[in-house]
Formats: structure tokens, sequence, C-alpha cells
């Protein structure tokens, strides 16, 4: 199978997004899927044959809850900063930027701090938006977990309830 | 205020005081904040960082923290004049150097200070003399709390007080210890050190912080790590973490002692004379020959130099404080003319001839 952005190279990986409740497959080589921003992570030979294209859908579902779409990355609504912007110049772009950003900043902070939970002075008083509920970041976490043990069928369950609970 | 007048200003960090084993100058506790209500500062317009000013100096006028407390605009200032903050610690060298509507506000002994509009809206800092970690924290908690009660800051509950880099988010607190540690330096350990510093998460900078070198064996040790670790615990760690290296300092001067007692008390006298005598001077020269006699203080060689003449001596001869001081464009060396002039003048002031 050719890639369907260049159509010479062999496609690795099928990325589903749904235009306007259209859905649409574009089967992807790594070079193309790579300029869409889009993670390919290449799995051994033989897994590739028992779990195909889930696996990839998958991976890529969890690319994009953590924002890194096709079109650039997410943006912040309050202040238009994107994530691509934000990697450039080093600083956010307003305390809402945390929202806009918060799985990509979630791994961010762990890797800077080796943590990603605040621990010390609390709000006199507090301003920022409610915080992400726990459970989102549970099953974020299972779903993580699910498509390492290749566990496909929890995967995407789990999948569904994140869409459910994010209102999508 | 006239701000060449701070020249004069005995800033209260330069004291001497604690200075654990004459090798901690001082220590400096540094919160990041931002208002929640507004965007970054990198991201404010002209208008946005005016209304910043405006909020926190009307609100700092009623903390009594700041009552007696300076303002400067930056862009009132010539290149100079905040040049001479930057070597005051008063504003960071980034500060100095950015355009806009930006400022400084600090107490009468130079002991609180908040910058307004750097990175981040505001970056309270207090700096005390020797190794006070937990009483610098504790001042710029309070300062903290004063503002916080009339200006909402940016924060969450999982990731405490947002700012506008990442690796300042959490409790926003950098604490910083200057210590000098010029025997580590000599017997070329400090490599050793500022590896293993690392190892634990700690920075090791110059005297002028971020971006600049070390001169005349002075180093800034600060804490990386704002996020996960409460505040009296990053305060704890830095203290800790400067005690074994003031134990490992003790070491190095020891066993130089041990092995060249003549060349090392050599070393001493010799920056001593050259100091008191010497008719030009450059900035790094001075720096290195003042390493020289600070260590023969805390070797006990020099008796009855107070560490806060030479701490003082250290910061009035500064480039900008030169410049300040003889209020006229003085060329780079005009400057060393004048450095040498005024050592020996305060050296003769203080009177103390061993």
């Amino acid at each position: 199978m050719k890639c369907g952005v260049c159509a010479k190279r062999e496609a690795v990986v099928a990325y589903t997004h749904i235009v306007d409740d259209v859905k649409q497959t574009l089967l992807l080589c790594h070079e193309c899927a790579k300029e869409k921003n889009i993670e390919v992570q290449v799995a051994p030979a033989e897994q590739t044959k028992d779990a195909p294209v889930l696996v990839k859908e998958i991976k890529i579902e969890l690319a994009k809850l953590a924002g890194a779409e096709g079109d650039g990355g997410a943006r912040c609504p309050t202040c238009g900063m994107s994530y691509e912007e934000f990697k450039k110049v080093g600083r956010l772009g307003c305390p809402h930027c945390y929202d806009a950003f918060s799985s990509q900043l979630e791994r961010l902070l762990k890797r800077i701090h080796g943590d990603n939970r605040h621990r010390g002075k609390g709000p006199l008083k507090a301003v920022q938006s409610a915080p992400v509920p726990d459970e989102l970041e549970r099953l974020r976490a299972e779903l993580a977990q699910a498509v390492a043990e290749e566990a496909f069928e929890e995967a995407a369950q789990l999948r569904d309830r994140i869409r459910v609970l994010e209102g999508k | 205020m006239n701000i060449e007048d701070l020249v004069y200003n005995a800033a209260g960090w330069l004291s001497g005081e604690e200075d654990g084993e004459g090798m901690v100058v001082s220590c400096r506790a540094r919160l990041a904040r931002n208002l929640a209500a507004w965007p970054f500062a990198p991201k404010t317009s002209l208008d946005d960082q005016e209304k910043i000013i405006e909020q926190v100096l009307s609100t700092a006028q009623k903390c009594h923290h700041m009552r007696d407390a300076a303002f400067f605009q930056m862009n009132t200032l010539q290149t100079n004049q905040r040049q001479l903050l930057v070597e005051r610690h008063l504003i960071s060298p980034a500060l100095a150097k950015s355009k806009g509507q930006r400022g400084v506000l600090f107490n009468a002994d130079e002991s609180l200070s908040v910058m307004i509009n750097e990175e981040d809206h505001l970056r309270l800092q207090a700096i005390l003399p020797g190794l006070q970690t937990h009483a610098a924290w504790q001042q710029v908690d309070a300062l903290d709390d004063a503002l916080n009660s009339e200006l909402e800051w940016a924060q969450s509950e999982r990731w405490g007080f947002l700012t506008a880099c990442p690796t300042n988010t959490g409790t926003g607190l950098r604490i910083s210890v200057l210590i000098h540690l010029p025997a580590l330096v000599l017997t070329e350990d400090m490599e050793r050190v500022v590896r293993g510093l690392a190892r634990m998460a700690f920075a090791v900078r110059g005297f002028y912080g971020e971006g600049t070198n070390a001169v005349g064996n002075l180093f800034q040790i600060s804490n990386q790590v704002t996020m996960g670790v409460p505040e009296e615990e990053i305060v704890e760690e830095i203290s800790e973490v400067t005690q074994q290296i003031m134990g490992h300092e003790k070491e190095a001067q020891a066993a130089l002692l041990a092995d060249a007692p003549a060349q090392v008390e050599d070393k001493v006298w010799r920056a001593y004379g050259i100091l008191r005598h010497a008719r030009v001077l450059s900035g790094q020269e001075f720096m290195n020959l003042l390493s020289a006699v600070r260590l023969g203080c805390s070797l006990g060689m020099i008796d009855g130099l107070p560490l806060g003449f030479i701490n003082q001596l250290m910061i009035i001869t500064q480039p900008s404080h030169l410049q300040a001081e003889s209020r006229e464009d003085l060329s780079p060396a005009d400057r060393d003319v004048r450095r040498a002039e005024l050592v020996r003048q305060r050296w003769a002031e203080q009177g103390e001839s061993p």
C-alpha cells in the first residue's frame, strides 16, 4: 500500500480524522506522517502483522489527545499561542496556555522537575479554571498502559470513555 | 531618590553577617508570580505593562514591607544607571536590556525588591547577608502574602503558581547562595563539585546569575526544581548542600595549607599589598586579588578586616558604580585608575594595617 499523500513511499500508518462528521482514513508513509506531526512508533514486524491498524489508530488517538494534531498543534483559545510556537520561544503566552496544552505540559513538567504535581504554598485566592478531573487523568494513564500491553479491546473501550468525558 | 545615591547606600546583604566561616556572602529567595488577568509578560502590550505596573505599585504602597520603597522605571534610566541596579543585584541583566514598560521596586536596605514585567509579571526577591536561607524565604513569603491580598495570582491546584517558563512552575521559588570557593578552584576540584551539584539538580552560576562567569571565585548555587517539592524543603536542601560544599572547601583549604603553607600565605599577602598600593586595577584583577584577601580572612591570616568591608569594596568598584560615583564618563582605562584610587582611599579610611 502506497502513501496517500506522496503516493511513492510505503504507507506505515493509518490516520483517521473526522471532518464535518465525515470520517476519513489516510494511509501515510513515515515522512508524510512526520510532516503532519503524527507520532509514528513502528512496531516490530510480527506485531505489525498481528495487530495492524488498531495499534496505530490508537497511537494516533493518543497523540491527538496530547494535542499534536495534523494542523500544527492545538492553540490556546485565550491568547492564540500554538504549542509549536511555545516550543520555539520557550515561554507560554498566558495562564490559560496551561489548560490548552495540559497533556504536553504534564510530560514536560515531569521531564524538567521530575514531578508534575505542585506541593507547597497554596492559594490565598485561587483564580485558575477548574482542574482537570482526576478520573480523566486516570483513564488516560490506563489507556497508555493498555496500548503498551497491546490489550486493544480494553484500549478501545477506554478511548471511548475518554471521549465521552471530554464531551466529544 | 537620585539613583546615583545608591552608591553610598550600604545594602544589608553586604554586611558580612552570618557568613558561614567567611565563605557565604549572601543568600537570596526569589518568587515568580503572575497576575491571573493578563497574558504573560512576553505577550503583553505597552498598555498592559503600564496597567500592571500601576496595579503592583498601588498594592505595594499599602503593605508595610514596601512603604519606604523606591521605584525606578527602566525606560527612564540610562544604560549605566540600569547597570548600577544589576551590580547591586536589584535587577537581572535581562531586565536591564529589555525594552518597554518595566521597573523595579525596592526597600531602603535593598533586602526586598520586586521586578515588574521581567519574564514574569512579578519577581519578588529577598536578599540577606550570609547563610540565612530560611529567613530570606520567610521574608519573601510574607511579601508574597501581602501582595496577594489584593493581587490575584495565576495558579492552579495541580501545578501551583503558573509562570511564563515551565522551569519555574510550581512554587516559583529559586533559592540561591553566593559562596566564595577559592581553594576548590585552586585544587581544581570545583568542576567535580559542579558536576555533583548538577546531578542533584542544583545549578552553579557566576556572580551575576544566569549566563555570567564566575569572577573572583564566587559562585551562585541554586535549586533547579520548583515543582513537587514544598518551599520549606527547597530551603532546607539548599542550606544542607551549601554546608556540604563549605565542608569540601574547608578540606581543600586545609590541604593547601598542609602542602604549601608559605605559598598560600604569600598569595594572600601579595594580594593585600597590591590592593593597598596599586595605581591601576582592572576589574578582573581586582576581583582575583580580593578573593585572595578574603581567603586570608577566612583562614585567620588577616585579622581585623571586616567581611562587610570586603563586600562593600567588591560592589563599589564595579564599572557602573565607579561611573556613578565619579559623576562623569570614564573610559575603561580611567576606570581602572579610579578603581585603584578608590580601593586605596577606602582601605585608609578603614584604618586597618596589621
